[in-house]
């Protein structure tokens, strides 16, 4: 069932300029994705297809005054999620406290024991994170659903529609207090000097056929990083470098990755990786090079360690986590496997190692022979699931078809920890493309809004 | 002026200005030569075409602009701009973000009139003349000329000069235009030292620009 936040005075403001406004611009939005390839790429049946992500002319409102909160509960979050992977892949003293079980670490796939032992650069390992929000229609509260620690995307989009958001309707920018969102790449800049090890910053992406290639082009310009391929990539000596025109090597001190950690290396990872820099974790692993995110971050936003996030807060700073997780249980302890068993048709079961709004199933949705065959699996692989309360999140009113209708919708933050933990000013606000649709993410077919952090 | 440009996003920039410029040229023979079409020579097109090793064959002016823009031959321009277009979209980040607008605009220009089964008309080839001439202003715009302009440039030249070497050696205009990539290599090649080489045959004069390139942008791959 549809269910909409109470109507603020900032809403109402940006209702009253919007009813002025010429609602045929909208069209021009769709104009822009498409003259500057504003696009997220899909394969479909072995085609490769380019295409825009479907956006909604509505933004998300947030008050400061709420961001407020919201970003403290954020830098608390990240700082500890930081703590915890120093702690982990040196003295595991999480571990041998009994705070976070030795198995359900090792059992993690983003856990790679290869790397224990290993600091990285000024110890931060989770440099670029993308957190998802939800808030919660039951209390108003802001749940976290999901820590993106390993190669978040989604940042250039918000930030390349507010540029065309400016000047199709600049009413909105001329009278109302909205914050403003350019310091991102700077965010991402300043970042990367600090932990830079001594030479040029790039960005390192997969290639022209990655589904976020524009992102990462677009991130790169705006950041002054420069933008890479992997065979642009040499390794010298346990030493990166930056293949220039004229045939020159430059070194590299810093290394912004959008590709995932199996795929980063082919002599150290996956030999058949077409994608990755060979030699690359040596130089690493020799402190000759910094990257974005460090190797290895899966194991914190592995959906099983995400339930001890909170304990990790507690453990680490001696606070109470200010932005709490979803209610969420581990069938792999006997209690809570008892408990999802009991109530699992009102429960959302996730396994822990897909990701994209893949591998989440809705209790009230299954079958009871569905359900069967599902407690038979989660028995002989606890390990594999989570189960969560489902979480009644608000709607998010959308302008689609040239009408309001409600969408469910969630909410990425982005959060940039170099030398402090920054929390960027807005942020991807999701939402489904279906009515009633929990399922907001981009490769399910879920476009995007932006997100106004404003007051009055 | 940036320092810094990989050899494979040199190289992309080159060919983007190399097949920008042949778009250009080729509408420009274009709409000359469909002018004759219409009363003064119908045989006018297939002239052109021969020069590239084309045989191409229209029944009336529209025929001929639909024929030598989409027809099934090396000189198709869909297929130039599908090249351009995926040359910009590698080095937009070096692209001013206007001129990358235009490159996507002007290929879905003709990428609509073809998937539409429209007939290409002199509204749009002046469409996309003006589009041409957007993307070459968008970068003179820039403030300072970084190092990704020169490859740009350089490319759009070097096709300049391919063009005429190929349809009239003795052209005077060559000369000049060698000297201007001479100067631009020097710029980007610190050590460059113009050669004064005999040309006798439109082979040398090609195989010179070529050799000019390979000086510039050294692939260690």
């Amino acid at each position: 069932m549809p269910m909409l936040e109470k109507s603020t005075e900032l809403q109402k403001k940006f209702w009253e300029i919007f009813d002025k406004q010429d609602r045929s611009k909208i069209d021009e939005f769709k104009v822009f994705m498409d003259k500057f390839a504003v696009n997220f790429n899909l394969y479909k049946d072995g085609n490769f297809i380019e295409q825009s992500l479907p956006f909604d002319v509505i933004p998300r409102i947030i008050s400061k005054n709420e961001f407020a909160t919201i970003e403290k509960g954020l830098q608390q979050r990240v700082h500890a999620l930081n703590l915890f992977l120093e702690d982990l892949y040196t003295d595991a003293k999480i571990v041998k406290d009994g705070i976070v079980p030795q198995e359900f670490v090792e059992q993690a796939s983003g856990y790679l024991k290869e790397f224990v032992g290993f600091s990285p650069s000024k110890k931060i390992r989770a440099h670029i994170n993308g957190i998802d929000l939800v808030k919660d229609s039951a209390d108003d509260q802001w749940v976290i659903l999901e820590d993106n620690l390993r190669v978040p995307s989604g940042s250039s989009y918000p930030l390349s529609i507010r540029d065309t958001y400016r000047k199709i309707y600049p009413e909105f920018f001329e009278t109302l207090k909205i914050e403003p969102i350019k310091q991102y790449p700077k965010f991402i800049a300043d970042a990367m000097e600090y932990v830079n090890t001594g030479g040029l910053n790039v960005l390192l992406t997969p290639g022209r056929f990655n589904s976020a290639y524009y992102e990462h082009s677009y991130l790169a310009e705006k950041s002054g990083a420069l933008l890479v391929r992997p065979h642009e990539l040499t390794v010298v000596d346990k030493k990166v470098y930056f293949k220039n025109y004229n045939g020159k090597l430059i070194q590299v001190g810093a290394i912004y990755r959008r590709l995932d950690d199996e795929f980063i290396d082919p002599n150290f990872f996956n030999p058949e990786s077409l994608i990755g820099v060979p030699g690359l974790v040596e130089s690493y692993l020799a402190g000759n090079v910094a990257l974005m995110n460090a190797i290895g971050n899966g194991v914190a936003d592995d959906k099983g360690i995400y339930y001890f996030v909170p304990k990790m807060i507690k453990y680490y700073l001696g606070e109470d986590p200010i932005l709490k997780n979803a209610p969420t249980y581990l069938p792999y302890f006997e209690k809570d496997r008892k408990y999802v068993f009991d109530n699992i048709e009102k429960l959302v079961i996730k396994d822990v190692a897909e990701a994209g709004g893949y591998g989440v199933l809705f209790g009230h949705e299954m079958t009871e022979i569905q359900i069967e065959d599902l407690k038979t699996i989660i028995t002989a692989n606890p390990r594999r699931f989570i189960a969560q309360e489902l979480i009644e999140f608000y709607d998010e009113q959308c302008y689609l078809d040239k009408e309001l209708k409600d969408r469910k919708a969630d909410f990425r933050a982005y959060v940039v920890a170099g030398e402090d933990v920054k929390v960027w000013h807005c942020g991807l606000t999701r939402y489904a493309l279906e009515e009633g649709n929990y399922l907001v993410n981009s490769s399910q077919g879920g476009g995007f809004k932006d997100t106004w952090v404003m007051e009055l | 002026m940036e320092k810094y440009v990989t050899a494979n996003v040199a190289t992309n920039l080159y060919w983007l200005g190399r097949y920008l410029e042949r778009v250009a040229m080729t509408l420009r023979e274009i709409a000359e030569t469909y002018d004759k079409v219409i009363d003064v020579d119908k045989d006018a097109g297939v002239k052109l075409y021969r020069k590239y090793d084309i045989e191409l064959s229209y029944t009336n002016a529209y025929d001929f602009l639909n024929e030598a823009i989409f027809g099934d031959h090396s000189a198709n321009l869909l297929t130039i701009l599908t090249n351009a277009r995926e040359n910009a979209i590698i080095c937009r980040h070096l692209l001013d973000s206007e001129a990358f607008g235009e490159i996507i605009a002007l290929h879905a220009l003709f990428k609509d009139t073809d998937n539409n089964h429209l007939e290409v008309d002199y509204k749009c080839m002046d469409h996309a003349q003006s589009l041409i001439g957007e993307i070459w202003n968008a970068r003179s715009h820039r403030e300072h000329q970084e190092l990704s302009d020169s490859f740009f440039r350089i490319g759009k030249i070097v096709e300049e000069a391919d063009h005429r070497i190929r349809h009239n050696e003795d052209d005077p205009v060559i000369q000049s235009i060698i000297q201007e990539i001479d100067t631009i290599t020097e710029r980007l090649v610190h050590d460059h030292k113009p050669e004064q080489k005999p040309m006798e045959c439109k082979a040398d004069l090609l195989n010179e620009l070529n050799s000019k390139i390979d000086k510039i942008i050294i692939d260690r791959d």
